[in-house]
């Protein structure tokens, strides 16, 4: 028996259990398997673009307001000062970890970083690997790959970056520098990497290709276990300042963010079990008592006063839809805010800065992050739901996801922080 | 104006367009094929991939179904490597049982279609999800075809022979001389879409195989051919949940068949009237109605996932008919616009399937024979295209290549299983200007992901190329065309250090090209989005917008000649769905 | 193989949107390219088979262990492991089985042969020379920690001629080949355990659950063994007794595996399905039901826990744990180790017994960080177990047995009954 119950093992659900945990509560967290943080850039999006893609936010906390003012039911908008001290709280536990992250040099702007197309990418606080590409910066770039690597294109990188006013030029190193492997993704070069023999080779061969005063972009691939003293290590050894681009997943950045969280949870007393995927509940009125997941016997139950709903909408598989445009969400079947039907969720381009309608889809929650029904009404009392699963955002276009997250994350369960 | 002499023109690089320049070069004339976008643009690259044993049509239209079976034993000779050898069964589902089948069984013979009765049961075993309550299967000698492959492994037939096949070059006008009553075509003028120059093409016979274009075509002398299109739309399931051709023993109507063709199965299909054949909408009655007729056959299939829509339009043509397109005649029709409309010089090639592309090349350059006073005999039956010799496609065979040669490394498409080398030697072959052209040659982007991994690493790949010289080429000889889709041939030839000069359009830019192709995925994706596919996008969304910020890319005004087309929109957007339960009202913007 | 029905394992591959999740986590993988990860050999390869084809397109496949990470961390449900298995067994209905694996398969009988005269069959199995020639001809790893059969007899033998607790309350304990040849320590210590919580234990005749045959592609003799074992035990569901297991996986082949890998569900799979238990999920079900014993003895020490992959397979939690931190004094740390290496049958084998050593240095590598003073550790696989001695040189028991000494039952260094 717990105290809480999270169910999702992404950053909302990670960070709602670690505020459960501080404030003293036994927390088990549920999830049928690990998130999207293994497919972004391991940065903290906070707002990138508002109110449409086509517009980039340069001071995103500033935005807000507009934001609150604008779209009442934002997850930001009922997070009402959430999200400034849930940055706050990440900045400090993430330091905690080793792994630190920061935001721009002036306090409140956006960060720019390069893409793995090389355009410039909002962000809000990055790791510490990437902070030296930030785009303010003066320095010219030097941008490095590996040849016949499949994942990471300096020369395009590079291009693109001197089309917007940035300075930069390409390098293709050989690939087995790193690893003699043939089939590598870059998980396996990050983890070849957490050899100093290796970072020295590679070390050497920067050391080669540098020209004095630039900066050096590579694929975020610098270690993973011992991705500190390697970053360490190279940037002592080349002499130069060195910075990670994120590029296809999986994340090297995002799987090290979250194996920080989880080791800090594991420390705290929190259970993680992955690969249990939530398959019935029950309760009692408007009280849920335990839920079920699916295992090669008989269903396991997990009994908690609590429940917290981390399981990513669409993306994370926290909502599913047919071919009739019938939508719901998959645990508790909440009542989904969501288009009418199928003919009004997409728009006809890809790139329409409006985003498409279906991915707004999303569980509607009060102030207190408790899902709400169409009458505003709460559905259960120990329910809350935080992260992508909610309605009334699409934070991949605004570039959101992160910060919405954290900010969600904290108001769960009303704990008095 | 650059000028080019030649004793063939053909309009069209479709099946027949390359068939007819197949057959002509093989009689020995000079032949120019030209084709206002790439191979297989038209028709061919939009069907369901059917090989036709005839079974289909043996009651409605038994002239045409023998004409099939005939074809069809050819084509598994001439064209092997693009078909694979599915075979096919005709099913009688509760809902169609009557006298059809035993008419439809007897037919077959009369016309010496193969066709035997299997037990239900048996039918069963090699279907597993075949509808169990079906009442009686036959099986005839359907396949699948790679209409991509057939279309470029004939135009290398017809290079080797001497013929010039230029995509991207779009026909402005047919050149006439003489006065009414008595005129001629002569050629026609002609654009290179690529560099924007136009170019004159001279003729002694200009053949109109432009398919759905084709009354566009000869419009610009005013001569009036009246193509009826019938804009059929299919969709396509994942994987191959069967690996027999599927078809309802009943007279021919939507929805009635299933293909299993390369990785995907596919439902087919409906029939609807249009007007434009170059932008064709999908609509959602349709879907549904592809997925309930579907249900017939494979009860479940409605919630398999689905990983592509599309359309084409039939090219259907009978002279002064004014009835349903569904029943149209599927028969050809060839055109001499001499005796019809006083035109000499000049033929039109329309109407009939693909299984009879070959034949109708034929009887095409029989005619064109006559005029020309020379009487070569037809070649193609009996002459085996580049690559045919490789025996007929198996599904499994790009995976044991890049298992025997470990090239796991080299995948670029891991969906499809296309390796680096295929892509750049198919760029460096075939001139690109879209990933979509790259797409038709070596199956980028089809699988699940629909481009989410590769369309990256593609861009990058080719810009890595683009390095290497910025010269086009519209010959490539020194690749083998019939290989495109087999990772060890490319391998090969990649080591052999054969490098031939880069066929890219200098005019592609990277950053258009990435833009373009994942527009392009979106619209044949919007009809068939929800479930799992949903959830990929939302996926490739974040890759392609959240991580890599490619809706900012530089270049934003930068255009390719099929920029246009991909942005109109693919779908009908208007509601069309009864809500179901559990749907709130949308309070959202 | 081919799908045979929407409920078929290889429709999960269109749960898969190509994240690269499982490629990221595969222990295999990160340690050789003859693997190239579960995605690529899974649901991508998957597409590209069926059935009737002249050949099968694999050959990777192959190394895949089988020890399910891919399954766990993959977000969308997609079954790797098992859409891998049928792609193997695929290869071996076409290519035929090599000898060895035919050898592994017939885990049942080898233990029984081998338990005519214990001693001469260990004399000759574990000596350089046997082990030597084993390699060269048949392709076991000369190092792999093959196990040794029990001089003691084997736990049926001491079951059936030592006096048992008749009781109203019953359970029906299923041993499988392991316990019942090598480690019968372990199903006494089951036994004496079940015995003291007021059970009477049934041993009925059962078969092998069949996993070696499963991973090695053996499917008809698989389907064999799992309907024979079906025949025996699911009478004694239908009475509504329990059907115990220390073997997770054994539990694992018969609760879920078999009936999913041969495409085989009907209503004895299921009965059988809801009657099993592993043994520690089944104590903490008695403990959440306050029927467990809670009289344990101090057992202070620091006891490093390998959490093996088919016990994680089973997604029924952490119930190993879950009882052993009830045991006042017992320091349990749960390791994050993906996989021993050992794998089944797979690091036996001579082309993949460096792979699955490095696979497994991640477990080792978490039992030498708990310090030098531990003097066991614990996991619930057998293969496992042996694993861990080879790799740590440390003694392994099984988490009945640290329950049997907590309960002052079972001595954890002669690995008997008190």
């Amino acid at each position: 028996m717990s105290d809480v119950i999270v169910i999702g093992a992404g950053l909302a659900g990670l960070m709602a259990a670690y505020y459960a945990a501080r404030a003293g509560e036994r927390v088990k967290i549920v999830a049928k398997g690990l998130g999207a943080t293994h497919w972004h850039a391991g940065t903290v999006d906070v707002l990138g673009y508002y109110p449409t893609a086509a517009t980039p936010v340069a001071r995103p906390l500033d935005t807000l307001r507009d934001l609150t003012r604008a779209q009442p039911q934002h997850p930001y908008a009922l997070a009402d000062g959430a999200l400034d001290r849930a940055l706050q709280d990440f900045v400090t536990l993430m330091q905690e970890v080793g792994l630190p992250y920061a935001g721009a040099t002036s306090t409140g702007d956006n960060l720019w970083l390069p893409s793995p197309l090389g355009v410039a990418r909002p962000t809000f606080l990055a790791p510490r690997a990437q902070r030296a590409g930030d785009l303010s910066r003066p320095e010219p770039m030097l941008i490095v790959g590996f040849q016949g690597w499949r994942d990471f294109y300096p020369t395009l990188i590079a291009e693109n970056l001197n089309k917007q006013g940035h300075r930069a030029r390409a390098e293709l190193l050989p690939l087995d520098l790193i690893s003699a492997r043939r089939d590598v993704n870059t998980v396996q070069l990050a983890t070849a990497l957490d050899d100093p023999a290796r970072v020295e080779s590679l070390a050497a061969a920067l050391r080669k290709v540098v020209q004095p005063g630039e900066r050096i972009g590579l694929p975020a691939i610098l270690g993973l276990d011992a991705h500190v003293t390697t970053l360490e290590r190279l940037e002592t050894q080349v002499g130069a300042p060195i910075f990670e681009i994120p590029t296809l997943p999986p994340s090297v950045p995002g799987i090290r963010l979250t194996n920080a969280l989880r080791n800090r949870l594991r420390q705290l007393g929190v259970r993680i079990e992955i690969n249990a995927d939530v398959i019935g509940f029950r309760a009692e009125g408007d009280r849920v008592m335990w839920i079920e997941s699916e295992a090669s016997g008989r269903p396991l139950k997990h009994r908690a006063e609590k429940f917290i709903l981390a399981t990513g909408g669409i993306l994370g598989g926290g909502i599913n839809s047919d071919h009739t445009g019938k939508v719901w969400e998959v645990i508790f079947n909440l009542p989904l805010v969501a288009p009418a039907n199928r003919g009004q969720w997409f728009r006809a381009h890809f790139f329409d800065p409006e985003g498409h309608p279906i991915f707004r889809a999303g569980v509607a929650v009060d102030r207190e992050f408790q899902p709400i029904d169409a009458r505003g009404a709460r559905v259960f009392t120990n329910v809350w739901a935080v992260g992508n699963v909610l309605a009334h955002c699409d934070p991949v276009r605004e570039r959101s996801l992160e910060g919405i997250a954290l900010a969600t994350a904290r108001c769960a369960l009303t704990i008095d922080h | 104006m650059k000028r080019i002499e030649t004793d063939i023109l053909v309009i069209g690089g479709g099946a027949t367009g390359t068939g007819v320049a197949w057959d002509a070069a093989l009689r020995g004339f000079r032949v120019v094929l030209v084709e206002k976008r790439d191979l297989t643009h038209g028709t061919t690259g939009r069907y369901h991939g059917l090989l036709h044993s005839g079974g289909r049509y043996v009651v409605k239209d038994p002239h045409s179904a023998a004409e099939c079976i005939a074809e069809n034993r050819i084509l598994r000779k001439t064209h092997a490597h693009c078909i694979e050898d599915t075979g096919g069964f005709f099913v009688v589902t509760p809902e169609d049982d009557n006298d059809y089948p035993d008419r439809f069984h007897a037919a077959c013979q009369r016309l010496g279609i193969p066709c035997e009765e299997i037990s239900v049961a048996e039918a069963l075993k090699r279907e597993p999800l075949l509808n169990p309550r079906a009442r009686r299967v036959f099986v005839v000698p359907d396949a699948a075809a790679d209409s991509f492959q057939a279309t470029h492994s004939t135009a290398q037939a017809a290079r080797h022979a001497g013929a010039r096949i230029l995509t991207y070059h779009e026909v402005v006008q047919l050149i006439a001389e003489g006065s009414d009553g008595a005129r001629r075509v002569v050629g026609a003028r002609v654009r290179d879409v690529a560099r924007g120059e136009d170019v004159e093409i001279r003729a002694a016979m200009t053949i109109n195989a432009a398919g759905a274009w084709a009354g566009q075509i000869a419009r610009t002398i005013g001569v009036r051919v009246d193509v009826i299109p019938g804009k059929g739309t299919m969709i396509a399931v994942n994987h191959r949940i069967i690996n027999t051709v599927l078809n309802r023993c009943k007279m021919p109507a939507d929805g009635d068949i299933i293909v299993p063709i390369h990785t995907v199965s596919v439902l087919g299909t409906t029939d609807v009237h249009v007007q434009d054949p170059e932008h064709l909408t999908i609509e959602p009655w349709e879907v549904e109605l592809l997925l309930r007729e579907g249900e017939q056959l494979i009860p479940g299939v409605r919630r398999a996932r689905f990983v592509r829509a599309w359309a084409g339009v039939r090219p259907l043509y009978q002279e002064h008919y004014s009835g349903a397109t569904r029943d149209v005649t599927r028969d050809f029709t060839l055109l001499d616009h001499h005796t019809r409309d006083g035109v000499a010089g000049f033929l039109t090639i329309i109407g009939g399937k693909w299984t009879t592309f070959r034949l109708m090349a034929q009887v095409t350059m029989d005619k064109a024979c006559e005029y020309l006073g020379t009487c070569k005999p037809c070649l193609t039956a009996t002459t085996p295209v580049p690559g045919a010799e490789h025996g007929h496609y198996w599904l499994g065979h790009r995976l044991r290549e890049v298992e025997e040669h470990h090239l796991q490394n080299e995948l670029v498409c891991e969906c499809e299983l296309v390796t680096r080398t295929m892509l750049e030697n198919a760029a460096r072959n075939n001139p690109t200007l879209t990933l979509d052209d790259l797409r038709r040659d070596v199956r980028l982007g089809m699988g699940p992901c629909q481009g989410g991994f590769c369309t990256y690493r593609a861009v990058g790949i080719l810009h890595e190329l683009k390095d290497e010289g910025r010269k086009t080429n519209d010959e490539g000889e020194t690749w083998e065309v019939a290989t495109m889709q087999s990772p060890a041939h490319n391998q090969r030839s990649a080591i052999s250090g054969q490098r031939s000069p880069l066929a890219i359009s200098p005019f592609t830019n990277s950053n258009l090209l990435l833009r373009d192709f994942l527009q392009e995925r979106w619209k044949g994706l919007l009809p068939i989005l929800w479930g799992q596919q949903l959830k990929q996008e939302r996926l490739d969304e974040l890759i392609y917008l959240a991580l890599m910020n490619a809706d900012h890319l530089p270049d934003k005004d930068a255009r390719s000649p099929m920029s246009d087309f991909y942005a109109r929109p693919g779908v009908v957007t208007t509601a069309d769905h009864r809500p179901s339960v559990g749907i709130e009202e949308a309070r959202d913007e | 193989m081919h799908t045979t029905s929407w409920h078929s394992v290889g429709m999960t591959l269109d749960e898969c949107i190509k994240c690269n999740i499982c490629t990221a986590y595969c222990p295999v993988a990160a340690v050789t390219d003859k693997f190239p990860g579960p995605k690529y050999a899974g649901p991508q390869a998957q597409r590209f088979r069926e059935s009737g084809q002249l050949q099968s397109p694999d050959f990777s496949v192959d190394y895949c262990s089988a020890c399910r990470v891919c399954n766990e961390v993959c977000p969308s449900g997609v079954r790797i492991a098992e859409i891998n298995a049928r792609a193997k067994a695929q290869i071996v209905a076409e290519r035929g089985i090599p000898l060895r694996n035919w050898f592994f398969g017939r885990n049942e009988q080898l233990g029984r042969i081998g338990s005519i005269a214990p001693h001469l069959a260990n004399l000759g199995f574990h000596n350089p020379v046997s082990r030597y020639l084993a390699e060269k001809i048949m392709g076991v790893a000369r190092h792999a920690p093959i196990p040794r059969w029990s001089t003691q007899g084997s736990f049926r033998k001491w079951f059936f001629s030592t006096p048992r607790l008749k009781s109203d309350k019953k359970v029906v304990y299923f041993h499988g080949c392991s316990t019942n040849y090598y480690e019968p320590c372990v199903g006494k210590a089951a036994v004496i355990v079940l015995e003291h919580l007021g059970y009477e234990v049934i041993v009925p005749p059962q078969n092998c659950c069949g996993l070696p045959m499963l991973n090695n592609g053996e499917f008809p003799a698989a389907e064999k063994l799992y309907r024979s074992n079906l025949e025996k035990l699911v009478p004694y569901a239908d009475k509504g007794y329990p059907i115990i297991g220390t073997s997770v996986s054994c539990v694992l082949v018969l609760r879920e595996e078999a009936s999913e890998m041969l495409d085989l569900e009907n209503e004895a799979t299921r009965q059988l399905k809801a009657a099993m238990w592993d043994m520690m999920e089944w104590l903490r079900d008695l403990r959440e039901r306050g029927e467990l014993d809670m009289n344990f003895r101090e057992l202070k020490m620091v006891l490093p826990y390998h959490v093996s992959c088919q016990a994680r397979a089973h997604r029924m939690g952490r119930p190993a744990l879950d009882v052993m931190t009830l045991i006042p004094g017992l320091d349990v740390r749960e390791g994050n180790a993906k996989c021993c290496g050992l794998a089944g049958t797979y690091g036996y084998k001579v082309e993949k017994y460096e792979i699955a050593m490095k696979v497994g240095e991640e477990a080792f590598r978490f039992v030498r960080a708990q310090g030098d003073e531990v003097r066991f550790t614990t996991s619930d696989s057998e293969i496992c177990r042996w694993q861990l001695e080879h790799g740590t040189h440390k003694a392994c028991r099984a988490p009945i047995e640290i329950i049997a000494a907590a309960y002052g039952l079972y001595d954890l260094d002669k690995r008997q009954p008190i």
